[in-house]
């Protein structure tokens, strides 16, 4: 007779859970209904026999909700009532594939010679087109963008090389299908020879491809690679029609296979002799991936009598769902084995677990099972395995029940939990496939270990294969015995095939997700794993490029700050993340370098509010901006009584004593210059405490006032580095750089090779800031002008092989430039060779160092190179700190590889990088430049 | 038969008989000794897929024929252990473990299709990188017990030089060494120093911090054997010896390509090389041959007759000068190669334990530039003294033979002349070989030329290496197709006699029938 006991314990309920209405709600959802089998057997035989255990109302149950139960059922002779001791709903996540077809066709229209492909998807969802074309000419395999008018409306571009285009719904679906579809037109004149495409899912960021690649649409003739061509069936056997699952968010869309039969290429062939192929149609399964929540509830109820505990499990999740469990006699969860008596369909798995297949539900809305315990166990430890390989487990442990009410209201189960609210919705348990580990000792004694590795440990993934070799070898033994059939070996080998094949598969996905490719840029490279150097006024964020933010002539208009408001989007297009703005005071010379008074910023470049609006609007694009800080010297508003202009008017109404002593122009009483002279306006002695009060009083209004994020320092030759530094200190700036420039040394009227003299002096200033600004690095500039214009790029080695310029000694506190307001634009005191401005940029902004681009070259011919340089370096992460390995600098060529990952060459010379293990792709070249990048 | 069994194990004997049904190949054969315990009854027919086989009544004797077939057949079975290099960045420069769970997921595959391990390259600047003495092999460490877990075999490669082309450069405590004295590098004729590798020249001068490089690499093994003192002779199961630059025993003749097409350069002028042949020279009583290297050798890019030195026709090489000075060369590298082996032999001869014995090799490089000219001048510039008129890969070998070590042979893709060369010296001096191949090959054609060099009988390939476009499905294919056929003879069984020495395989695996038999035989 069932003695099965059901009884309320509402002390229970009160601790577990202070919502008592949600408790009847929940009562009256609570009906298990026992069917007559139940009063045909013992408690102790007990073993899930209640075959009609209506459990539809688990699903209600919300964790943490004490739950009583009854029974409705009045055949059962004794009411039976337990003490609830455990109730705990599970959310399960898992992904589930659902089968969608991308479809290509190729529509051939003879009157007008153009050609339509429609690229379509049967799956709802935000689908996007992320294509790109290759030209009829062209043997590499870079996408480029295609041209303009074959763009679909609402294309958006994506850097230089792709497309962007959103699939809609199509009028042409058909019987209630939905259809996804884009058109591109073609044209023949537009030379495109074929079309490569992914597709992304919007919603879930997921890229689908065409086995690992990018799909591609053969529109020429000629252009047969046989290989990966969309509709190409060779070697497709060796791939068998399995969907290859890749994790992550990369999934392969395999094609079909017809159906196993013949692959229809015969037809195909014959059409690729015509110029343009007319007429094309093939469909390409792909899985979408979808999460699907499920639950499983576990509720322990008590039957004292018998001293037993019963484990109900129910579950909505669909399919044969089986525990894999065992229980545990302490805290310390260890996995046993409980004693004989086990539920039925119980499988002894490798003397360490049982499994447990649960029942179907009646109503085929998942399934349960009911265990029997003993009640002196402490818990139940549990993971469910679905179908196939798929192993849910909790959050990354075992699901752990526990199975007496002391555990079960103390320790186990965390207060805090149940008492927080949302601490409900934080049981999400994780779908890793397969989080725990079966290992297989090498003696192969089929010992099962539980190891406590988790998921991403790399060793998890051993037991997959373990598993693997185990059903090779079951395969064996069932070969041995002789009933087994010949089909059934056949079989079992043609999956071991399959599961090598995906194996493969999977670790191509992971190896290729662990290396950027254009489709997923922000997968880091190993290498860049160091950490982040803080941001630090001598270096920015170490990634930074300058733009020169103009020439000698920007003053000429009257208005450049609203000139440069126009063009900030622009030069945040072209990837720069600081401008350097012009001198903005008061000025006797009209670019601004000869300072009156320090607080009026009406200028030639416009008024102080177009000023803080231009900044406003830089800061608004992302663009940190430089104010150009001339602090050595500053003219004079008024006469002395000697009739010397040295007596300051304005905010700062210094008299002679602010001016250096040593210089006779300007009869200074102050103390003598702490660096250079710069003859045409007095030098101020920033000697003294209260000149420099006042400056960094200046400063700090400039940074507050107007907005700046670091400055650009003029003439820094003329006062002690030392002095700087307090500025800095004292405004601390996002990025700061100074202007030391001296000349280079000549022997002879020929540069000498050894310019460290020179770098040393910038160094030597740099190191007077204490590195709390960068300089400009001259030297590199110097040598650049004798490398490139004499043809001698053996001078950019220096004799230890390193860049021969600051940027060798000291990379990161090296501002590079080529040309500035002063060495070129209208003045061309210094310009920079020539015809040989790329090979500049393509050196500086490939190598370390902060490199600066000059307004003028900015918007001239050489925008696009220097722009897919700059675009270069930021995706290749090159940055101040970036290492240089000069591989050839010899007369006519210079070439050197920068953190492993971008080779560049300069000069007539010949040279490529070489194919060793690395895989160069050309990305960059223009006149006697190359550029490559590692793929 | 041998390794794979030795581990003892049910698990492999019976992996080895589903390689038999998964043999294209299988003839019809029967195999049963007298007393009947054992039927192993082979029916196949020559035709994909269809393949059966069955054992009847399995005995606990299959162990005891099995492991005796072990001793029976250890050098009879064409059994070649296949390796597949790890990429090479596995360890970044900064001693961090890179890829590992692509790793782990591409040593799934591998152990699957068979193949015995993979080998895995060990770097002196990473693991000693900062200081002097200080090693550190936690990353390493982590490698090694992937591979165990995975089941397979690890075959470590220790790279005594640097690679600066791969971001990897000697211990910075070397460089900083070297910068105040350059001359413990190989150094050219125009005083161009080859920071990659230390000259051999300074072998056993106490120049690193009060040691002498050759101690240096010493304790670095020592460090390695206490180390790894769990895996040698289990999981490890090779120790590749860094012997130069490239860890080939030979001179960075031409440093900045190795495959270019000129000839190279000597590479004996740093002070301890031109002190050691100006000793030699006096030794000689020719004291003046002593100042310098060949003044007449052509530079780097050079074709062999474009200078005096190797002129095909009364070439500089010919001459007594050149004997001696190209004799004093190649010793120089021979006693070198002598060293580091004799040295990891004596470190590894005496493993703790019942572990197996660790086979020692060394690289060989394949010069195959200019192999066919009379004078071989690049293989004279990288060190070895081989030419239309002399064998030069005979002391070499015999080197090798009296440090017990392999050889191992790198582009197999590529060369066969100088292979073929290679392989004959070491057969004579009975010196094991295995092969690398050069790159990766997205073609057959790669497959096929390393497939020919491997009808020599080697003992051992290493596929180089894992890595995206190593899985990719352009190569992987490739791949199981090549190691499908690599050690199943395509010829139809029914051709072969039962008992004869065609051993059948899978992947890496080998069953030799012969040996079988006898071993049955023996137990009746």
């Amino acid at each position: 007779m069932a003695t099965l006991r059901l009884k309320p314990s509402l002390h229970h309920h009160t601790k577990w859970n202070p919502r008592s209405n949600q408790k009847l709600r929940n009562y009256s959802n609570w009906n298990p209904r026992l069917n007559h089998k139940l009063r045909n057997s013992t408690f102790s035989g007990l073993n899930c026999i209640y075959k009609r255990f209506d459990i539809r109302s688990f699903s209600k149950i919300k964790p943490g909700v004490v739950v009583r139960a009854s029974s409705t059922n009045t055949s059962v002779e004794e009411a039976v009532a337990s003490d609830v001791l455990f109730t705990e709903t599970f959310q399960l996540k898992r992904s589930e594939k659902v089968e969608g077809k991308i479809s290509v066709r190729v529509d051939h229209q003879k009157d007008d010679d153009k050609s339509q492909v429609a690229i379509g998807c049967n799956l709802p969802g935000k689908w996007v087109l992320h294509w790109g074309v290759t030209y009829y000419d062209d043997v590499s395999s870079e996408w480029d963008q295609p041209p303009p008018d074959m763009r679909p409306p609402d294309s958006i571009a994506i850097k230089d090389y792709a497309i962007e285009t959103p699939l809609k719904k199509s009028p042409l679906a058909v019987e209630g299908n939905s259809l996804y579809e884009v058109q591109i037109d073609i044209k023949v004149n537009h030379s495109v020879g074929a079309l490569h495409f992914v597709l992304k899912d919007e919603e879930t960021g997921a890229w689908y491809q065409h086995r690992g690649r990018d799909f591609r649409v053969c529109l020429l003739e000629d252009l047969q690679d046989e290989n990966d061509k969309v509709g190409d069936k060779k070697s497709f056997s060796l791939w068998p029609g399995d969907f290859v699952k890749m994790p992550e968010v990369l999934l392969t869309a395999i094609k079909r296979e017809a159906n196993g039969q013949e692959p229809n290429g015969d037809g195909k062939d014959a059409r690729k002799k015509a110029k343009l192929i007319e007429e094309f149609y093939d469909e390409y399964i792909f899985m979408k991936e979808k999460m699907v929540g499920n639950y499983l509830t576990v509720s322990v109820q008590e039957n004292e009598e018998k001293n037993k505990a019963l484990v109900l499990f129910d579950t909505d999740l669909p399919g044969n769902v089986i525990i894999h469990w065992g229980v545990c006699r302490d805290n310390g969860k260890k996995w046993e084995i409980p004693q004989a008596s086990h539920p039925p369909s119980t499988n002894l798995f490798r003397k360490k677990a049982l499994q447990t297949s649960l029942q179907f539900k009646e109503n085929g809305g998942g399934s349960w099972g009911l265990f029997t315990l003993d009640k002196e166990l402490a818990g139940l430890l549990f993971v469910l395995k679905l179908d196939g390989y798929t192993w849910l487990n909790n959050n990354g442990s075992d699901f752990y029940i526990p199975l007496s009410a002391e555990i079960g209201t103390s320790s186990v189960r965390p207060t805090e939990k149940i008492n927080a609210p949302e601490g409900h919705k934080e049981e999400d348990i994780s779908n890793d496939v397969k989080n725990d580990t079966w290992t297989i000792e090498e003696s192969g004694s089929s010992q099962l270990e539980k190891s406590q590795s988790g998921a991403n440990s790399p060793v998890s993934r051993v037991s997959y294969t373990d598993e693997i070799i185990n059903e090779i070898r079951s395969l064996v033994s069932d070969i041995s015995s002789e009933r087994s059939a010949n089909m059934k070996s056949k079989d079992a080998r043609e999956s071991i095939l399959q599961e090598i094949e995906k194996l493969a598969a999977e670790a191509y996905s992971i190896f290729r997700s662990s290396i950027p490719t254009f489709l997923k840029e922000l997968v880091s490279e190993p290498e860049i794993e160091k950490p982040q150097p803080k941001i630090c006024s001598g270096t920015g964020t170490g990634y930074e490029v300058l733009c020169q933010g103009f020439n000698w002539e920007s003053h000429k208009s009257g208005r450049w700050y609203s000139e440069l408001y126009e063009k900030a989007a622009d030069i945040v297009s072209l990837g720069f993340t600081v401008i350097w703005l012009p001198p903005p005071t008061e000025s006797v010379s009209p670019e601004g370098y000869m300072p009156k008074d320090l607080y009026n910023l009406n200028s030639r470049y416009g008024t102080i509010e177009e000023l803080k609006t231009l900044v406003r609007r830089f800061h608004e694009v992302g663009i940190k901006v430089l104010g150009d800080a001339v602090l050595n010297h500053r003219c004079a508003h008024y006469k002395n009584q000697n009739g010397v202009w040295n007596i300051f008017g304005g905010r700062l109404n210094w008299d002679d004593r602010a001016i250096v002593a040593d210089d006779p122009h300007f009869q200074g009483r102050g103390n003598k210059s702490s660096g250079d002279n710069f003859h045409a306006a007095p030098n101020i002695d920033h000697s003294q405490d209260f000149v420099r009060n006042d400056l960094k009083e200046w400063l700090n209004w400039l940074r507050n006032e107007i907005g700046y994020d670091g400055w650009r320092l003029d003439f820094v030759r003329g006062f002690w580095g030392g002095y700087v530094k307090d500025y800095l200190d004292a405004t601390e700036p996002y990025f700061a750089v100074g202007e030391y420039w001296d000349s280079l040394s000549y022997t002879y009227g020929e540069m000498d090779h050894n310019q460290d003299a020179h770098r040393q002096r910038i160094i030597d200033w740099i190191n007077a800031t204490n590195g709390t600004a960068g300089a400009f690095d001259v030297t590199t500039k110097g040598i650049l002008h004798s490398a490139l214009g004499k043809c001698e790029y053996w001078r950019l080695s220096d004799q230890k092989g390193k860049p021969p310029g600051v940027v060798g000694w000291w990379p990161s506190r090296a501002v590079t430039f080529i040309e500035n307001h002063d060495t070129g634009s209208t003045q061309g005191h210094w310009r920079f060779p020539s015809g040989k401005e790329m090979q500049g940029y393509a050196y500086i902004l490939t190598h370390p160092g902060t490199p600066a681009v000059f307004y003028d070259h900015i918007f001239s011919h050489y925008r696009d190179e220097i722009s897919a340089l700059i675009g270069l370096r930021h995706r290749k992460k090159i940055n101040c700190r970036s290492t240089v390995e000069i591989r050839k600098a010899e007369r006519d060529v210079y070439a050197a590889t920068i953190d492993d990952r971008v080779t560049v060459k300069i000069g007539p010379g010949h040279y490529e990088p070489p194919s060793g293990s690395q895989n160069w792709s050309l990305i960059a070249q223009g006149q006697d430049y190359k550029v490559w990048e590692v793929l | 038969m041998e390794m794979s069994m030795v581990g003892c194990s049910q698990m492999n004997a019976e992996r080895v008989d589903l390689g038999f049904q998964r043999l294209p190949c299988c003839g019809h054969e029967r195999i049963c000794n007298k007393r009947d315990q054992i039927k192993v009854n082979l029916r196949s027919k020559w035709r994909r897929g269809a393949i059966r086989v069955s054992l009847k009544e399995i005995t606990p004797e299959k162990c005891i024929v099995r492991e005796g077939c072990l001793k029976m057949s250890h050098d009879k079975t064409n059994r070649l252990p296949l390796f597949v290099g790890l990429p090479l960045d596995t360890i970044s420069a900064c001693n961090a473990l890179n890829h590992a769970k692509a790793i782990a997921a591409g040593l799934r595959p591998l152990k699957l299709l068979g193949v015995e391990g993979v080998s895995f390259p060990i770097w002196w600047g990473i693991v000693e990188g900062e200081t002097a003495g200080s090693y550190d092999w936690s990353s390493h460490l982590e490698v090694a017990e992937m591979v165990r877990e995975a089941g397979l075999k690890l075959n470590v490669a220790f790279n005594f030089h640097g690679s600066t082309a791969r971001g990897i450069t000697l211990p910075k405590w070397v460089l900083k060494v070297g910068e105040e004295n350059p001359d413990i590098f190989f150094t050219d004729r125009g005083g161009k120093r080859f920071r990659d590798c230390l000259s051999l020249g300074t072998d056993e001068l106490a120049l690193l911090s009060g040691k002498s490089p050759l101690q240096a690499y010493g304790d670095f093994m020592e460090s390695f054997k206490s180390e790894f003192s769990n895996f040698l002779g289990s999981t490890i199961t090779e120790l590749t010896i860094g012997l130069g630059p490239n860890g080939e025993l030979r001179y960075p003749s031409l440093p900045e390509n190795p495959n270019s097409t000129g000839v190279g350069e000597f590479q004996c002028y740093d002070k301890h090389m031109l002190a050691n042949l100006q000793q030699h020279a006096r030794t000689l009583g020719h004291h003046q041959w002593g100042y310098s290297g060949p003044h007449d050798a052509p530079p780097y890019d050079s074709s062999p007759d474009s200078s005096n030195f190797f002129r095909q026709y009364n070439g500089s090489w010919e001459t007594p000068y050149g004997n001696f000075f190209l004799s004093w060369y190649s010793n120089c590298l021979i006693s070198h190669g002598n060293r580091m082996l004799s040295k990891a032999a004596g470190i590894f001869r005496n493993l703790p334990g019942n572990s197996f014995p660790v086979r020692i090799s060394g690289k060989i490089p394949t010069v195959h530039q200019w192999c066919n000219t009379r004078s071989h001048a690049a293989e004279l510039t990288s060190g070895f003294y081989e030419t239309s008129e002399r064998d030069g890969y005979s002391d070499v070998m015999k080197m090798f033979a009296e440090n017990s070590a392999g050889v191992v042979l790198p582009s197999m893709d590529l060369s066969d002349s100088i292979v073929k060369r290679v392989k004959e010296a070491c057969d004579a001096h009975g010196v094991s070989v295995s092969g690398e191949n050069s790159q990766l090959k997205g073609n057959s054609g790669g497959f096929a030329k390393i497939k020919k060099n491997l009808e020599m009988g080697l003992a051992g390939f290493t596929y180089m290496r894992m890595g995206a476009d190593f899985f990719s499905p352009e190569h992987w294919p490739l791949f199981t197709d090549f190691i499908w056929h690599l050690e199943m003879p395509e010829k139809d069984s029914d051709d072969v006699a039962v008992g004869s020495k065609g051993a059948q395989t899978f992947g890496g695996v080998s069953v030799s029938h012969e040996s079988k038999e006898k071993t049955l035989q023996l137990q009746a």
